[in-house]
């Protein structure tokens, strides 16, 4: 059989699967290892299955294609790696490999590809939206990803999430800069609101969004399908767009709510690095890409009070905090418009949304959602808050608690509408003094909630 | 029907008692549970079990006993450095506490303290104490931050802040013997089920029989009380740097007082460069040598210039109700550390700013970090060592030991890395020898550094702490005969037929 990853990327696959040494932290971090203890299911055991794949030109077994296909690429591992394994290299590239040697069987390949184009083109996915709403109840009986895909489609996020009939008006400072906002393919249809949230909250403190024709999709969903193709056309066009834009002047950054989305987009120069004739671009646009929290923190804004003292347990997403090291710019943005930030259990943990993760392997990301809301809903919260819509539309599923996305706290803190589920707020007093919570930043040194010894 | 092999009779006769999910002898989990990262060859387990009570522990030592299976207990297994979840011996059964023994059984929060199950972890309780809101704190280690509390105070480890003494902290045991019975410690020990004091008090009537079951093989430990710190509104890390190798006399000098006084509540350590620095960087010279030669003294210079450290760096923490209350003492800390004529502070905002240097502020502040173990990516090839030393805390002596042995890690053409650990009287040195596993001659080199330093240390009358497995023997050895004979007595009284980890610790 030929190989069908181009030698020179199966051979940077295989140098980091090397350079894993076997220190073991990663399995106690792996979502699905510390599920059911299954050495496959851990980032060695994956590791060696890819290194294996990759390592003969005999199609992969089923064992690997199981067992890879159960890792939600949350990256954890990566994070908690000593001998700093690009875990994400190795786990793009087998994906790759397992789609290219066609080994699924067809109905499965079928349905790959069906979800795969409906997810990144937003006009088929709206369709779709509405023909699961219509047979909602006879679907959510369906086993497999079609019962899975009709249960996400009534998760109570994506009615907190939709976009708002009457938009309040945004309040506007005078332009001073103008940038991207990218829209995400899923959630230009599943979540508009959190973008309008961030053109509000962007217009407020003089920003404005300028739409940059011809964006369509990153590739990010497609390249963790193992469907690099598709995917690497996409990246291309998104370039070639964006890079346009800023190289006229026309936008001075490139600003993500979809976390999920800007961490792919961050790796661009390494996905492409066979297309040398498009370096620079890349690089431009690399370097212009920001999170909106990252963004907010720059901003003059001023808090209303309206969000004074809310109680949001705070979701890493995976992709933000794996993939972008994006820990404390979240917190930072939302306590410093009075958001008492508070952390969750096993932060470190994958909430199971993972792209179309919950979609396939819906058993698992079931146990893992309802591990996830159930710490994030301990602390008896006001709100569940995360940076990526995919995290809160699969918290949403296993808790009453309200969710919300990060732009849209901080806009509502800054003068915008309250996220539903969140009217009846009443401001407090004061917040919680911030507590000590991430490893991988200084944890704060102060609270106030110490011994009357003191 | 009996097979030949007792391994095979004893997993047949656990799946029976246990269930099938209690074991296995699956050779891709034997492989990963035999890996480690010392100058060895991986040491493969015989079966793997995975016991969710003490009875289920109880009955795994009934069965060892009948079939004459050796059992190796270990909790999440994340000893990187010191044999990781390999057994001290091929063959012997991994009995896994961590994977389904994890509960926290209880938190006291009117007592301060907390009783575990060996696989509750360091990031695990932080989360509980955090869920619960409560005014207690942890003591984390510098990492990983999946590890046993249990575990690592049972093997002596230490941590952060004022409870540092993580075997100190420790109150009441559950074990199962080797004899296949079940004790409780202390005040547990009162027959009757009600035991107010188990967790709170050591001087129970008799002996005190806690310290048995650390770092042996004479029983397994199913529960534990920890004693756990109310939280100090305010705490401050501090830092100061030094520029020179050789003023680590001073620096310990310093230290003493500051400990024995209690004027600082927390351990204070004083860390070498590159020991700190291995955490943000990898060998910026291993390709050009080949990891023939240590890093050059321009090379470690032009690292330490990067990160604005010295040659040691002293860590640790004030307590206080704020900010503004400790502000005294943080100026009288400075000037006694900056008496020395050299060095200077480093304020908490530049600290924050310094990678390396995130460990130490969020281990005080009682948050568990993974960061430390960047370390071990500083040579490619995955080997580390820890050596674990201890030293009266007097500078001329711990210097005196820097000395040679920094000459004894360049001789072997590896990276001095050391961080002493301060309390009053007595400093942990932990060397930590980093080496690519993957080339036969450097691992060669790391085992003959690690005895050179083992032997220096015991023939200058100081013995290791914590100890990797595959130098248990090499350390027992080192020990006068009678103190062995007394190991292997209680051992052959409290497990007679020698089925809980013969060799581990030396003891037979």
């Amino acid at each position: 059989m030929p190989k069908t990853i181009a030698i020179h990327r199966q051979d940077q696959v295989r140098a980091a699967a090397d350079a894993c040494v076997h220190f073991g932290f990663c399995t106690a971090v792996c979502p699905t290892y510390v599920l059911d203890g299954e050495e496959l299911d851990s980032p060695r055991g994956r590791i060696a299955l890819a290194r294996e794949m990759l390592g003969s030109d005999a199609p992969p077994s089923e064992t690997a294609v199981r067992h890879l296909d159960r890792c939600l690429s949350c990256l954890s591992c990566e994070s908690t790696c000593a001998a700093g394994v690009s875990y994400r290299d190795i786990i793009d590239g087998a994906r790759e490999r397992i789609e290219q040697s066609r080994v699924r069987p067809l109905p499965q390949r079928m349905l790959r590809s069906a979800v795969a184009r409906v997810l990144t083109s937003p006009a088929l996915l709206r369709s779709g939206l509405a023909a699961a709403r219509l047979l909602r109840g006879g679907a959510l009986r369906l086993p497999g990803p079609l019962g899975a895909m009709a249960a996400l489609s009534a998760a109570p996020a994506l009615a907190a999430l939709a976009p708002r009939p009457k938009a309040p008006p945004a309040r506007r400072a005078a332009a001073v800069r103008r940038v991207a906002l990218l829209d995400g393919c899923a959630q230009s249809v599943l979540g508009a609101e959190i973008n309008a949230a961030a053109e509000r909250l962007l217009a407020r403190a003089g920003v404005a969004v300028e739409p940059v024709a011809g964006v369509r999709c990153c590739g990010a969903l497609e390249l963790h399908m193992g469907r690099r193709r598709s995917a690497v056309r996409h990246m291309e066009q998104t370039v070639s767009r964006w890079a346009a834009a800023l190289e006229d002047g026309r936008i001075d950054a490139i600003v993500t709510t979809t976390s999920g989305c800007a961490s792919v987009i961050k790796r661009y120069d390494a996905l492409l690095s066979d297309r040398p004739g498009l370096a620079a671009r890349i690089r431009r646009v690399v370097d212009a890409v920001r999170d909106i929290t990252e963004i907010a923190q720059e901003l003059a804004l001023a808090p209303t009070g309206a969000a004074q003292g809310l109680a949001a347990s705070y979701h890493d997403a995976c992709s933000l905090k794996h993939g972008l090291k994006l820990a404390q710019a979240p917190r930072r943005a939302m306590a410093a418009l009075g958001i008492d930030v508070r952390e969750i259990g096993e932060s470190h943990l994958c909430c199971g949304s993972a792209g179309t993760y919950n979609i396939f392997e819906p058993a698992l990301a079931q146990r893992l959602g309802q591990r996830k809301a159930a710490h994030a809903a301990a602390g008896r919260p006001d709100v569940i808050a995360a940076g990526n819509m995919g995290c809160l539309v699969q918290i949403s599923r296993f808790t009453p608690v309200p969710v919300a996305h990060t732009v849209q706290l901080l806009d509502w803190a800054t003068g915008g509408p309250a996220p539903r589920g969140l009217e009846n707020f009443q401001p407090r007093a004061a917040a919680r003094a911030d507590f000590p919570a991430q490893a991988a930043m200084p944890a704060s040194t102060t609270a106030d909630n110490g011994d009357l010894l003191w | 029907m009996p097979s030949n092999d007792p391994i095979i009779d004893f997993a047949s006769a656990v799946a029976a008692e246990l269930g099938a999910d209690a074991i296995t002898i699956g050779d891709e989990v034997l492989d990963r549970y035999g890996e480690h990262t010392l100058p060895g060859p991986d040491v493969r387990p015989g079966a793997v079990a995975y016991p969710d009570s003490t009875a289920a522990v109880q009955t795994l030592v009934r069965l060892a006993n009948r079939f004459r299976v050796q059992l190796y207990p270990i909790s999440n297994g994340q000893n990187i450095g010191l044999g990781t979840r390999s057994p001290v011996r091929p063959g012997q059964v991994v009995v896994d506490l961590g994977r389904r023994m994890n509960r926290i059984l209880e938190v006291n929060e009117e007592l301060g303290y907390c009783v575990l199950e060996p696989g509750v972890s360091f990031r695990a309780m932080h989360d509980e104490l955090r869920r619960r809101e409560s005014r207690l704190m942890i003591s984390p280690t510098a990492g990983p931050s999946q590890g046993s509390i249990l575990a690592n105070a049972l093997d002596k480890g230490g941590g952060s802040g004022a409870y540092a003494d993580h075997f100190g902290m420790s109150c009441g045991m559950e074990v199962v013997l080797g004899n296949g019975d079940v004790i409780r410690t202390g005040d547990g020990s009162l027959a009757g089920d009600a035991h107010p004091n188990w967790h709170v008090s050591k001087y129970s009537f008799g002996p005190m029989l806690d310290g048995l079951f650390s770092q042996s093989n004479f029983g397994i430990v199913t529960r534990m009380g920890m004693w756990l710190m109310p939280r100090p509104p305010h705490i401050e890390p501090f830092f100061f740097t030094f520029p020179d190798d050789e003023d680590l006399a001073g620096i310990i000098d310093r230290i003493r007082p500051l400990k024995q006084t209690n004027f600082v509540p927390t351990l204070i350590r004083a860390t070498n460069d590159l020991y700190l620095l291995s955490s943000a960087a990898t060998h910026p010279e291993y390709a050009a040598s080949g990891g023939a030669r240590t890093l050059s003294d321009e090379g470690r210079a032009a690292l330490r210039r990067e990160y604005g450290l010295g040659a040691w760096t002293v860590s640790g923490a004030l307590y206080g109700a704020s900010r503004e209350a400790v502000e005294p003492q943080l100026e009288r800390v400075a000037r006694h550390f900056l008496a020395l004529g050299k060095g200077r502070r480093i304020p908490l905002d530049e600290a924050e700013r310094i990678g390396p240097l995130h460990i130490a502020i969020n281990s005080n502040t009682g948050v568990p970090t993974d960061s430390e173990l960047k370390m071990l990516g500083w040579r490619p090839g995955g080997g580390a060592i820890w050596l674990s030393a201890g030293s009266p805390v007097v500078g001329e002596v711990v210097n005196g030991f820097q000395r040679k042995a920094r000459r004894i890690c360049e001789d072997h053409g590896l990276e001095y890395l050391l961080s002493n650990v301060c309390g009053a009287r007595f400093a942990r040195s932990v060397h930590a020898i980093l080496y690519n596993r993957e080339d036969a001659a450097e691992t060669a080199r790391a085992d003959a550094c690690y005895r050179a330093l083992g032997e220096l240390f015991a023939s200058s009358g100081v013995f290791v702490g914590r100890a990797p497995t595959m130098y248990h023997g090499f350390h027992q050895a080192q020990r006068m005969p009678e103190f062995v004979r007394a190991c292997s007595s209680i051992k052959a009284a409290l497990d007679p037929n020698g089925v809980i980890a013969p060799g581990k610790y030396g003891i037979e």
